[in-house]
């Protein structure tokens, strides 16, 4: 075989396998990412898939047991497309007006795992996890963002993956 | 005054900057050497001014001058003084005008002297990219822009941010990719003069070096993840790291085409490629970094200036490419290649291999984006993802890493594998031994471990053969060897120090990645647990105001298979001005594996803590530091030609500068990321546990006679450490003298026939004094043993860590019982009745 040939069609080949592996790893590993309300109107169809969903958080109902540790909150929807939230006022503006609707589309969030410091009303929590039968989600991952206490967005809290 | 002198400085840098372009062009226009000096002096003085402002900012800072909106977000008065300096770029302004400084001193660096075609359009390129970072930081990130009202006080530097990493992680960074701009314009400027042959010989020195820093900044942010973060890891495949590995992939590649290139004249689109690659992706690294597209720790706030990045790297990526495209017929290559099983195949290899990797980790990046453009539907990766699509890519590159100094030409490639591969063999099934020894042994992890050993065994029998064949040839000693052959054949040798320290960091990724242990721990006071091969004694909660914060520390004695291992406080800070908590780690670092806790939260009766272990993870840091020295190595000036005397005097002060400051820079670095402890203490010895032989001892007691404990062997000795100063203790005082009564046989028991064990009491009186100790007794009417352990010596064999502990022992000598702090009458008596089968 010609030289060159052999050696493009190595690089190809290697290029080829990548492409699958990502082609596969995303559909097996990667989460769906998803607004409250679009993961509630999927319904059942979402229960046990890996789903990534933003809401922000209701302060009242954070309850925290130390001693397994879990926490439970619920979140409001809030939109996903960050052109909306610009049109909105900003992200601060999007969550205050999220809690305080009481028409917004909520989930329950179950997480078992040591409360976060973040986790506080009107924080946005990034949830890792899957919806359960009980249409409670059961999150594996929470981050979180409260843009209203720092100018600059810093810190979200990075939980372990 | 201050600010408004900076915001001109920062304004005249930017006319400087675009007048050094606009100069050194006339200057190849006209062929007239004196525009190209007044060029270069435009950019002496924009390296200078930018210099300057930096400096202002610094005053800025160390004055607490509050009024600029900068200085007041980033600063506050009772901030340390080292943490006020490096709160210069904490933020996305004061980062920006690093950035120019470091851009424009740079291009100063690169042009000084040289008045050729080929370094006049360098110097116009990084004239120009420096007025474009000079302008963004001037137009819409000013650090000097002030507040209308002035603050009495700052906000303070977040606090997430107050670690020695955060010192020296964005500078490292900042010149790796800052320094990756200067390959890139001596590239462009040998495609616009046609000379396309020495520029990867011009960049190497930058390329190397502007490659150690960004791997010297990934590692210190990983570093600083791993001890602040707190979540038991050190990369989470955020969108940031990521921003900072893709052009230190594609650089590590551009480094490996060079050497081809300089060998074999090949490879020259590739390197042509690579460096627009890794310019470009430098540039998309702030972009992400700093358009607020990307939810991360690292990110910047949300800010303008993400269009204007956006616009500059289509410009760059469409101009660079279509510069290359024009110049197509320079670059072709008409040698065939040789095959597979040569050096040069396998370099191909590697090079694809980085571009797939560079490639995924941008895809991965970048998933909800482009899924939703493709399908509509957002996906997102997680560090699963990563790591299943990145997995057997780096184990391809190791392997290719393994093989490649075995082959030169194709044509000899078999019988050199034949008479060089043992040591590849060897390694390999030592890792696998090794690993499987150790209990590692899923398969994956074992064939991971096993191309690990291949590239290891590879790599030091190529440096211990080199050794050897010189010290035979030159009949130097093997430490002199070593020596002349790092001097002389510097990349070779730096390169493979290089490999071994990443095959070392593969080890540490492959334990860490693979068998990682995390639980939650609830825990009470003088609570003992056991997890796994661990167990760990939670002492205590103290707590004390520091400042700005206040600290609540969890002591944690911890034992490895019975034996003491060390105590660790994990710590939660609050910080009073934010109500912001962060957690501090306490990391126990060993060979084999790190534990490391997290307390996570406290209640008056409980600390919730996290525990992770995670295998190998010193390998780690370890290769890390390796790596960095082979950098260096391979960095380190030495010139080829000889000079004359001032020429040589010359060089040799400037490189001496030049090392000094590297060195400075890494040491730093070194001792911020691996120096003091985190969180560790060591006491001389731990508690015995329970079933470990009690520490024999022999107390003088109050009576004036002595007793040793072995002599209540066939016994349950009951020892409680206590003293007169502690308010507990004296509580636990007439439940330890009502339980003696209960349990001590009455005189017909110890009288009769067959033989009863007994349990006797012990009270040891802890740094007391005798008079206070007599008087307690008497006051009480304890009728016990007590005796005084006033030079603490029993105490420290007994490891306690304060008063009251009490610990049983058995009939055999043994420990059965250890508490911590005020014992219960209803614990003693159940341990007593299991002993003494009542």
């Amino acid at each position: 075989m010609e030289g060159k040939t052999k050696f493009v069609i190595a690089g190809l080949l290697i290029v080829a396998a990548v492409v699958y592996l990502i082609v596969s790893s995303t559909g097996s590993t990667a989460h769906y990412f998803l607004t409250v309300e679009e993961l509630l109107a999927m319904g059942d169809e979402a229960v046990g898939r890996n789903v990534t969903v933003s809401g922000a958080v209701l302060g009242d109902t954070i309850v925290y047991d130390a001693s397994k540790p879990q926490v439970t909150f619920t979140v409001v929807q809030v939109p996903g497309d960050p052109k909306e939230v610009e049109r909105a006022g900003g992200l601060a503006a999007v969550l205050h007006a999220a809690v305080n609707n009481p028409d917004a589309p909520r989930l329950e969030v179950v997480y078992n795992d040591v409360k976060p410091d973040l986790l506080q009303h009107e924080a946005q929590a990034i949830m890792r996890g899957r919806l359960g039968e009980d249409g409670r989600f059961y999150a594996d991952e929470v981050l979180l963002k409260c843009p209203t206490r720092y100018e600059e967005e810093i810190p979200a809290q990075v939980e372990g993956p | 005054m201050l600010a408004e002198v900076g915001t001109s400085v920062v304004g005249l840098a930017l006319a400087a900057a675009l007048y050094a372009a606009f100069a050194v062009y006339k200057s190849i226009r006209r062929t007239d050497p004196r525009w190209a000096r007044s060029g270069h002096n435009g950019i002496y003085a924009a390296a200078s001014l930018l210099g300057l402002a930096l400096l202002l900012l610094l005053a800025a800072f160390l004055g607490d001058q509050f009024e600029v909106r900068y200085v007041a977000q980033h600063s506050s008065r009772d901030l340390p003084l080292y943490l006020k300096a490096s709160a210069l770029w904490a933020g996305q302004e004061g980062s920006l005008l690093l950035w120019s400084f470091l851009q424009a001193l740079f291009a100063a660096l690169v042009v000084r002297g040289s008045l050729d075609d080929h370094r006049g359009w360098t110097a116009i390129l990084l004239s120009l990219i420096t007025a474009f970072f000079v302008g963004v930081t001037l137009f819409l990130s000013n650090p000097f822009a002030l507040l209308d009202r002035v603050p009495a006080d700052g906000e303070g530097l977040n606090p997430l941010l107050r670690h020695p990493g955060m010192i020296f992680h964005p500078p490292a960074l900042y010149l790796g990719y800052v320094g990756l701009a200067v390959p890139f314009a001596l590239a462009m400027a040998a495609l616009i003069t046609r000379e396309v042959e020495g520029w990867t010989q011009m960049a190497r020195r930058w390329t190397l070096a502007s490659w150690l820093f960004l791997g010297l900044g990934l590692l210190l942010g990983a570093r600083w993840a791993y001890d602040v973060l707190g979540w038991g890891g050190y990369w989470g495949w955020d969108p940031v790291e990521n921003a900072g590995l893709m052009p230190w992939l594609t650089a590590t590649a551009l480094l490996h085409g060079g050497v081809m290139q300089e060998e074999r004249k090949g490879f020259r689109v590739w390197n042509l490629l690579l460096v627009i690659f890794s310019f470009v992706l430098v540039l998309f690294g702030t972009f992400t970094t700093r358009s607020g597209m990307i939810q991360s720790v690292h990110a910047f706030g949300r800010s303008p200036l993400g269009p204007y990045f956006l616009a500059f790297i289509g410009v760059t990526l469409v101009g660079s490419l279509a510069l290359l495209y024009t110049r197509r017929s320079l670059l072709s290559d008409p040698r065939s290649m040789d095959g597979f099983l040569s050096r040069e195949g396998l370099f191909f290899l590697a090079l694809v291999l980085f571009l797939t990797l560079t490639g995924s980790v941008l895809v991965g990046s970048t998933l909800p984006t482009l899924t939703e453009a493709l399908t509509g539907q957002r996906f997102e990766a997680g560090p699963e993802w990563f790591d299943r699509v990145t997995g057997p890519q780096f184990a391809a590159l190791v392997l290719v890493l393994g093989f490649c100094p075995l082959f030169g030409r194709a044509a000899q490639a078999l019988t050199r594998l034949r008479s060089r591969g043992w040591p590849a063999l060897v390694g390999a099934a030592l890792a696998v031994l090794l690993a499987v020894a150790d209990g590692l042994n899923h398969w994956t992890s074992l064939l991971g471990f096993g191309l690990v050993g291949l590239a290891g065994g590879t790599a030091v029998a190529e440096i211990a053969q080199g050794v050897a064949a010189r010290s035979r040839r030159e009949k130097e000693d093997l430490l002199r060897a070593v020596w002349s052959l790092i001097r002389h054949h510097q990349r070779r040798y730096g390169g493979y120090l290089v490999h071994i320290g990443v095959v070392l960091m593969a080890v540490g990724i492959i334990g860490t990645r693979m068998y990682p242990f995390e639980t939650e721990l609830v825990l009470s006071p003088g609570e003992v647990v056991d997890v796994g091969r661990y167990t760990l004694i939670f002492e205590d909660l103290r707590q004390e105001e520091a400042g700005d914060h206040f600290s609540t520390y969890a002591y944690l004695s911890a034992y490895r298979d019975g034996e003491y291992l060390a105590t660790l406080t994990p710590r939660l800070d609050l910080y009073f001005g934010s109500d912001q908590t962060v957690g501090v780690p306490a990391v126990r670092a060993g060979l084999r594996e790190d534990l490391y806790l997290v307390l996570a939260g406290y209640s008056s009766s409980s600390a919730t803590l996290k525990m992770f272990v995670n295998p190998l993870a010193a390998f780690l840091w370890l290769g890390g530091l390796v790596f960095l020295a082979g950098g260096v190595v391979a960095v380190w000036p030495v010139s080829a030609v000889r000079l004359s005397v001032p020429q040589a005097r010359r060089r040799a002060v400037r490189d001496g500068v030049a090392l000094l400051a590297m060195f400075l820079l890494l040491t730093a670095a070194g001792v911020a990321m691996w120096g003091p402890g985190h969180g560790v203490s060591a006491q001389q010895t731990g508690r015995p546990l329970p079933g470990q032989p009690a520490p024999d001892f022999t107390l003088s007691l109050l009576d004036g006679s002595a007793l040793r404990l072995s002599d209540l062997r066939g016994n349950v000795a009951v020892v409680n450490f206590w003293a007169t100063w502690c308010p507990p203790c004296q509580e636990e005082l007439p439940i330890l003298q009502s339980l003696w009564a209960e349990y001590s046989l009455s005189p017909e028991e110890a009288l009769s026939s067959t033989y009863q064990p007994e349990a006797v009491f012990l009270g040891l009186a802890y740094q007391d004094q005798e008079s206070l100790v007599r008087a307690t007794v008497a006051r009480m009417g304890l009728t016990y043993r007590i005796g005084l352990d006033l030079d603490g010596r029993i105490a420290r064999a007994y490891g306690i860590t304060g008063v009251p502990e009490t610990f049983i022992i058995d009939p055999q000598g043994q420990v059965a019982f250890v508490h911590i702090g005020p014992v219960t009458a209803e614990q003693l008596r159940g341990e007593l009745d299991a002993l003494l089968g009542r």
